[in-house]
């Protein structure tokens, strides 16, 4: 027995420069990012040298702080439709089951499976006639629409660990199921709505196309704006690394804290 | 304050629950109000995906049969979609998709021994896995960013190899048609990396820890034991993983091509996804973008379909 665990103890310090190789690799971008936001494009050409001078550039091209804004107005708005769309209805589906409501259930998350490319123009000239691309609205709608059913599947699987007794219970204590769903449901699933928060907020956030299309240029997110700067092609590469740090940092700072969260989201349903 | 009040609402009053239960009027009553509160609270979800997912979904089958810039619509009929198989640019598109498709047994096969390395627990995994996992949290546009330079005539990736020594073969990757397939699909598999590890994780925290000990004790080394014992048990992850690359690799890569490449050369990285936007916002042919577009949406749903026979939505107890 002692020397199989010898053995092993061995090998698990031998695997730790290949993790340690793999690390650099995937944080590798980040430090480049890092270090080069902090240039003129004359250091960055030659790779020496620290300046504000990218930044000034940035700020002087984008309206940084304002599309800070946007994306967050819309991150807020969008989760926020998101979340009462979704515990009620994996409420409903999960526990208020009526003739049908199993269809209505599959219907809604089979919606996951529509890529946005696929009904952009329509959704488009859909949102445009009725003046909805002139404001946040637009834009929140579709991100609210296209969360919408991983967000109603998640609750509804939540709702369905909790037990029918005691939803019941409540009900025939004469909470009403109004009641029942605000003062019971929803503090037990607080789990489940951290986890659609974190994951959204970063899907949002993130996101190009929605920001690109379906917002007027003076409200741009800020990840759509940095990408249409991008393509400008007369930005410096120190400015557009500045943006892109300035991007990253709220959904890394949200990763960091809320990385369980995001973690369960993703796996979810692949447990045993 | 929450969890007194659940504690209250879970405390069961049997006397009342059966005199609630015996008399046939409340229950039909209660019955009428369970239902009447069903449709209610599923009402509002519904309603936001038929009408801005469902309704655009009819509407892009109805135009993809059309000549439509948005404001007038020529009907020309389901010959749009025989004339799509003749056209050449469709199959160059196709081609980048199938292409991009050999990305993903190496999205799958890297992440798979990330896995299983961290799974042998050796000092530090948890810190390694947060940092695997990190670019999960950064946009594909910053991750293009960063890729361009990367890429670029005299960016990382031709220092690295004057470096080594092999400074003749520097090349600019983005300006060739094959290239900048493969320099975007190199960059798509760094970006699944933390995804597809979660996964592979989750699924061997779930494997019997005895299997593995009985095979060691059989003397099967630390490889055998990978291959014939875990990988075996995994089936089900890595099937999932799978469906979740396809579709990434399908209908995610949209702000990676708009930073990187802009669909070019040529048509070298224009995928479906990316030929929708090009046909609609560039030629405003938006009865063509929704034509591609259903084409896009009949692949993925078919891979959304493996994806919901692979997930089991019956299953609460992953909390």
């Amino acid at each position: 027995m002692a020397p199989i665990q010898l053995r092993r103890k061995s090998t698990k310090w031998g695997l730790l420069p290949i993790m340690a190789i793999v690390a650099v690799v995937m944080l590798y971008p980040f430090w480049y990012i890092v270090d080069n936001a902090f240039r003129s494009q004359g250091q960055f050409d030659r790779q020496a040298g620290h300046s504000l001078s990218g930044w000034r550039q940035l700020f002087a091209s984008l309206p940084v702080g304002g599309q800070l804004l946007n994306s967050t107005v819309v991150c807020v708005a969008a989760i926020a439709i998101i979340l009462i769309v979704s515990t009620t209805a994996g409420f409903a589906f999960a526990k208020l089951r009526y003739r049908g409501s199993g269809m209505i259930f599959l219907l809604v998350v089979s919606a996951l499976m529509v890529p946005l490319q696929s009904i952009l123009f329509p959704e488009f000239v859909n949102l445009a006639n009725v003046h909805l691309t002139s404001s946040y609205a637009g834009a929140v709608l579709v991100y609210a629409a296209l969360g919408t059913p991983f967000a109603t599947f998640l609750m509804a699987t939540y709702y369905r660990g909790i037990s029918d007794e005691l939803i019941e219970a409540a009900v025939m204590d004469g909470l009403g199921y109004e009641r029942t769903f605000l003062q019971i449901a929803i503090p037990l699933s607080l789990p489940a709505i951290a986890t659609i928060t974190v994951l959204q907020f970063i899907q949002i956030w993130d996101d190009l196309l929605v920001g690109l299309f379906f917002l007027p240029t003076s409200q741009r997110t800020i990840t759509a704006g940095l990408a249409t700067l991008s393509t400008g092609r007369t930005t410096s590469v120190p400015a557009l690394m500045a943006g892109s740090l300035i991007s990253a940092i709220p959904a890394i700072v949200v990763y960091l804290i809320f990385q369980r969260h995001l973690v369960k989201g993703l796996t979810l349903g692949m447990g045993k | 304050m929450s969890l007194t009040e659940t504690e209250a609402g879970s405390v069961v009053r049997p006397a009342e629950r059966r005199r609630g239960r015996n008399r046939p009027a409340t229950r039909s009553r209660l019955a009428r109000r369970r239902r009447r509160a069903g449709v209610l609270l599923s009402l509002p979800a519904l309603a936001l995906v038929v009408g801005l997912i469902g309704v655009p979904v009819g509407q892009a089958v109805y135009y993809s049969m059309t000549q439509w810039n948005g404001l007038t619509t020529t009907w020309i009929g389901p010959s749009t979609y025989t004339a799509l198989v003749k056209d050449p640019v469709f199959w160059r598109v196709v081609e980048n998709n199938a292409l991009l498709l050999l990305a993903v047994p190496v999205a799958i096969g890297i992440p798979l021994v990330i896995a299983a390395l961290l799974n042998e627990h050796v000092l530090g995994w948890r810190f390694f896995r947060s940092v695997y996992f990190m670019p999960t949290a950064i946009s594909w546009v910053v991750i293009g960013m960063f890729a361009l330079q990367f890429f670029s005539a005299t960016g990382v990736l031709n220092g690295l190899l004057a470096h080594l020594g092999f400074g003749s073969s520097a090349t600019d990757m983005l300006a060739g048609e094959h290239s900048a397939l493969a320099a975007l699909a190199i960059t798509f598999i760094w970006s699944m990396v933390g995804t597809n590890t979660i996964i592979f994780l989750t699924g061997m925290a779930t494997l019997d820890p005895t299997l593995v000990e009985a095979a060691r004790v059989d003397g099967l080394s630390r490889i055998k034991i990978f291959f014939r014992v875990t990988l075996p048990l995994l089936t089900r992850f890595i099937q999932f993983s799978f469906v979740i690359t396809v579709i990434s690799a399908f209908s995610a890569l949209f702000s990676l091509i708009f930073v990187m490449t802009s669909g070019g050369p040529g048509y070298g990285t224009t995928t479906l996804e990316f030929f929708i936007y090009q046909s609609g916002f560039q030629q405003v042919q938006l009865g063509t973008a929704a034509l591609y577009g259903v084409v896009l949406f009949v692949i993925m749903a078919i891979a959304g379909l493996v994806q919901l026979r692979l997930i089991k939505p019956d299953d609460g107890g992953g909390w």
